[in-house]
């Protein structure tokens, strides 16, 4: 009996209230199920071979650099012709030995054979290597059918899962970053425990406006030039920017340390948590819907701006549920012996107080990576901020709208995006019920 | 109760010019030029040089009305080498232009001479004419061919330094600007009807040389701030100036990029729609879900419990564009069930504006059934699931246990004690309905056609039409905060337990 109660860990114990939940764990595995696929997703569906001989040269295309080109020779070492991975149609070659990829399509690689709406069981059309037009081969026969342009939809559905997941993450972890911190430091110091000296306090603000105008406003050019160049670069330029913004920050905290006026030195209390509170309510009472829509039509359209947008509008709950915690935790003994051996709140926060607040921001999380998702795929559907040509669940549904013939297209993605949604919620509901008993319902 | 009332509404204020600021901060921001988009709109036709010429006084006078000829906001945070008159220059491209030549350059007073010199000078070669050139540089020239060509040529000349000139006051890359400078040079050398354009290219190119020799960096490391007054963009989008603009605290919100209409009349015509159509999914929701979350909460954990929460489990996960579309492909496809029709709200063949309300509406409905479904099936969901959890909550409490206790039947208990209290949290839903007219339901009425609201502001982003979308943004917000105060207030008179500390 002893030795149970030593080994009891909350983390166990969550952990088997988890996996008493059937439907909870299934989704679990079906997650990770589509984890694999996002990751092994130019594997899964190709259109170049994953092993092929050809001329007795042998290669593996799918695993190169897409834009790679090879000179072909013979056996005789005659030169035959040079092949661009991405541009060349690899059915069409005499190879002697070949494995597909189990869906020998990329999605954006357009069959002009099974243009205008293939429908999965219905005829597909083929051209052999030698040149003559058949009925397709069960290998090369679209399962799921095609769009308007022939691109192959299972392949699009494989590929669409990256980019759901990727939503999803990045997205929520943006969220989670700026949320968690808030919260956390709202929490914490409420409005009446955060000390600062007058002359501190006056000097941060100073220290965020001139770490804006050096960091933001003066490097500007620098910044929009690094976005003409590339996403990378510009974020690159962000970071060097908000790098500066806080050393701005922590240079003026360092010179208001030499002050020693009295009248200057007396200590005010920060308002921090009606700081957090106030924009918490604010972004609040913005649809979320209609802000996102608003900022991505401001700006270029881009996969990656709207995983931006929608982390940076989503954090609301999470900092909610965070500062909630904190402000439970904050009188715990713990807590208050952590303080009073000395430690830094800083230290206090994050080493001591996070770790044990994380559960129901977990759960929070949980439920914002799948309405993450849903927002990103209605975006895709109604063809706002996400670019054409990469091919999410949300455009291709779109597609299906656009043709109602095409049921295959209004289906099968409408499903993915239902099923990963549900998944997740399920997890999230799951995982609220075994971190906290209390909100069981 | 009356002091926690006052105290709301005052934090309502500072709440509504955050959104003001927003808002405003993003239509600012929106690319393009306005100016461009409206005169483009009113249809100005011709080629390019005319267009400039015989709409040049319209556009001074649609910037003028659309204020941009004033500074943005009240205040403006700067660094010293930037003028507070920068914002008069008018053409958008040669703002930002001269904005990054003061940021390489530091000098102000050189950036603007340099600008002035160069206008000078593109003034200057549009007003050579190639036919007069030619009969003061070759007065004996008789041949029809020959005179073509010569023409041609010097047409050519002009376009190309008229281009160069042009593209001058958008470059701002210095090796840029040698390149377009050594090309009118070399055009001004070899060509001899140039020689009187000589003194003017000679000073823009002086003071090209001051740029790098005068600049003063430093006075870009030094911020400023400058204060321009009630006569800016934000005040005159806020509260107009009293003549032809109202401003938006009166209803004025601007004219839109595509048919140059007021907004304001715009949105009055597509709301009625939107605003039907939400209230009847809302009502239905609530007739609906009230009773299925009471009735689960009844009979928790029962097999009929566990049903109903799986079931709206996975409605309130599936996503209302793809219920819709699936509803439209079962139903309003002549493939499989043609019941209802496929978009609109009537048939614009037979509809008839004078029949009465009962005979408009029995003529609309088989046209709105698939839309209030999709609408109402996400929120119906959603509301059944918290009011079981709020009955659920109540259930626990101690006075449902002393109704018990003292005898009462279980019906009693729950539809005189428990009801009444587990309704509250369904309050703040109800406040949703106004901003949900506004903006909830755009998938929903481009899905099925429908012209209201939501479809309005999908056209409106897809055609970029900025004025359209940032009153949407602002609107929505407004209703939102207005039906959360209200909500707040009348928790407030209903539960007197909440403390307003």
């Amino acid at each position: 009996m002893d030795k149970t109660n030593e080994n009891f860990s909350f983390k166990k114990y969550a952990w088997n209230q988890f996996k008493k939940n059937k439907i909870a764990l299934i989704s679990l595995y079906l997650l990770l199920f589509l984890v694999i696929i996002a990751l092994f997703a130019p594997y899964l569906a190709n259109d170049r071979p994953l092993y092929c001989e050809y001329e007795g040269n042998t290669m593996y295309p799918a695993f190169a650099d897409e834009t790679r080109k090879d000179s072909i020779f013979d056996k005789n070492g005659e030169f035959v012709q040079v092949l661009q991975y991405d541009i060349t149609d690899w059915r069409q070659l005499n190879l002697s030995k070949v494995i597909w990829a189990p869906i020998p399509y990329s999605p954006n690689s357009m069959d002009r054979y099974n243009r205008d709406y293939a429908a999965p069981g219905g005829k597909q059309r083929y051209k052999s290597p030698s040149g003559e037009i058949l009925d397709i081969p069960n290998r090369f026969r679209h399962k799921l059918g095609t769009d308007g342009i022939g691109r192959d939809l299972a392949s699009g559905l494989i590929h669409g899962t990256k980019i759901s997941l990727m939503v999803g993450l990045v997205s929520m972890g943006i969220a989670a970053l700026i949320g968690i911190i808030l919260g956390a430091l709202a929490g914490f110091f409420g409005d009446n425990k955060l000390k600062m000296t007058r002359i501190k306090y006056y000097l941060t603000i100073i220290g965020v406006v001139l770490g804006i105008f050096y960091g933001f406003g003066f490097r500007k050019y620098e910044i929009s030039n690094g976005f003409n160049d590339g996403f990378n670069s510009g974020m690159w330029e962000i970071l060097i920017s908000f790098v500066l913004f806080l050393i701005i920050i922590i240079l003026l905290r360092l010179i208001s340390r030499i002050f020693g006026i009295s009248s200057f030195n007396k200590e005010i209390f920060v308002p921090i948590d009606t700081f957090v509170s106030r924009g918490i309510e604010l972004l609040n009472s913005i649809p979320r819907l209609i802000l996102i829509i608003t900022i991505s039509a401001v700006v270029e359209p881009s996969i990656w701006i709207v995983m931006v947008i929608i982390g940076v509008t989503g954090w609301t709950r999470i900092a909610r549920f965070t500062r909630a915690e904190f402000l439970r935790i904050r009188s715990l003994e713990y807590v208050q012996a952590a303080q009073s051996l000395g430690f830094s709140s800083i230290r206090t926060i994050f080493k001591h107080a996070l770790p044990n607040a994380l559960a129901p921001v977990f759960v929070s999380i949980a439920f914002g990576i799948a309405s993450a998702i849903l927002i990103e795929s209605g975006l895709s559907f109604l063809g706002i901020g996400v670019p054409d040509d990469i091919v999410t669940w949300g455009n291709l549904l779109n597609l299906g709208r656009q043709n109602l013939e095409a049921w295959w297209l209004i289906l099968y993605p409408g499903l993915a995006i239902f099923f990963t949604i549900t998944i997740y919620n399920m997890i999230a509901e799951a995982s609220r019920d075994a971190l906290d008993p209390k909100l069981k319902s | 109760m009356l002091k926690y009332v006052i105290k709301r509404i005052l934090t309502f204020i500072p709440m509504i010019i955050a959104i003001s600021l927003i808002a405003f901060i993003i239509s600012i921001n929106a690319p393009g030029d306005p100016v461009e988009r409206l005169t483009k709109s009113a249809g100005s036709e011709g080629t390019a040089d005319e267009q400039s010429g015989a709409s040049k006084k319209e556009k001074q006078e649609i910037r003028k009305k659309l204020g941009l000829d004033l500074p943005i906001f009240y205040i403006n945070i700067s660094n010293l080498s930037v003028s507070d008159t920068l914002y008069k220059i008018q053409d958008r491209s040669h703002k930002d232009n001269i904005k990054k030549l003061v940021h390489k350059c530091g000098n102000w007073n050189v950036v603007s001479e340099y600008y002035k010199s160069i206008l000078t000078f593109e003034r200057k070669s549009k007003k050579l004419i190639a036919e007069e050139i030619l009969i003061q540089m070759y007065p004996e020239i008789d041949s029809n061919q020959n005179r073509k060509k010569l023409l041609n040529d010097i047409n050519e000349t002009i376009n190309q330094i008229g281009f160069e000139v042009g593209s001058l006051c958008e470059t701002s890359e210095s090796n840029l600007i040698d390149l377009k400078l050594n090309k009118i040079q070399s055009f001004i050398d070899s060509n001899s009807y140039l020689t009187h354009l000589k003194t003017d290219f000679e000073k823009t190119k002086k003071l090209r040389g001051d740029l790098i020799s005068e600049a003063t960096k430093w006075k870009t490391y030094i911020p400023t701030i400058l204060w321009y007054g009630t006569k800016n963009q934000y005040h005159l989008w806020l509260f107009g100036n009293g003549k032809d603009r109202k401003g938006v605290i009166r209803g004025d919100f601007g004219i839109s990029y595509i048919d140059s209409q007021p907004i304001s009349s715009k949105i009055w015509d597509k709301i009625g729609i939107s605003f039907g159509l939400s209230i009847i999914s809302i009502l239905l929701a609530y007739l609906v879900s009230i009773p299925i979350g009471i009735y689960s909460a009844y009979k928790k954990d029962s097999k009929t419990d566990r049903i109903t929460s799986l079931v709206l489990f996975i409605l309130y996960s599936m996503p209302s564009f793809f219920v819709g579309t699936v509803l439209l492909l079962q139903f309003a496809n002549p493939d499989n069930l043609s019941w209802f029709p496929v978009s609109g709200i009537q048939d614009p063949t037979i509809f008839d504006p004078e029949w009465g309300f009962f005979k408009k509406l029995s003529h609309r409905i088989p046209y709105l059934i698939l839309p209030i479904i999709t609408y109402t099936y996400g929120s119906f969901a959603f509301l059944s699931r918290i009011m079981r959890i709020g009955m659920i909550d109540i259930v626990s409490q101690d006075y449902i246990r002393t109704a018990r206790a003292k005898g009462l039947g279980e019906k009693k208990v729950i539809l005189k004690h428990a009801l009444r209290n587990s309704l509250l949290p369904i309050i703040t839903v109800f406040a949703a309905i106004f901003p949900m007219a506004i903006g909830g339901s755009i998938i929903i009425e481009m899905i099925f056609s429908i012209p209201g609201m939501g479809l309005e502001i999908f056209t409106s982003i897809l055609n970029k039409d900025y004025p359209m979308i940032v009153t949407v943004f602002t609107l929505s917000g407004f209703l939102t905060m207005l039906g959360y105060l209200i909500a707040d207030i009348l928790y407030a008179v209903v539960d007197p337990r909440i403390s307003y500390k």
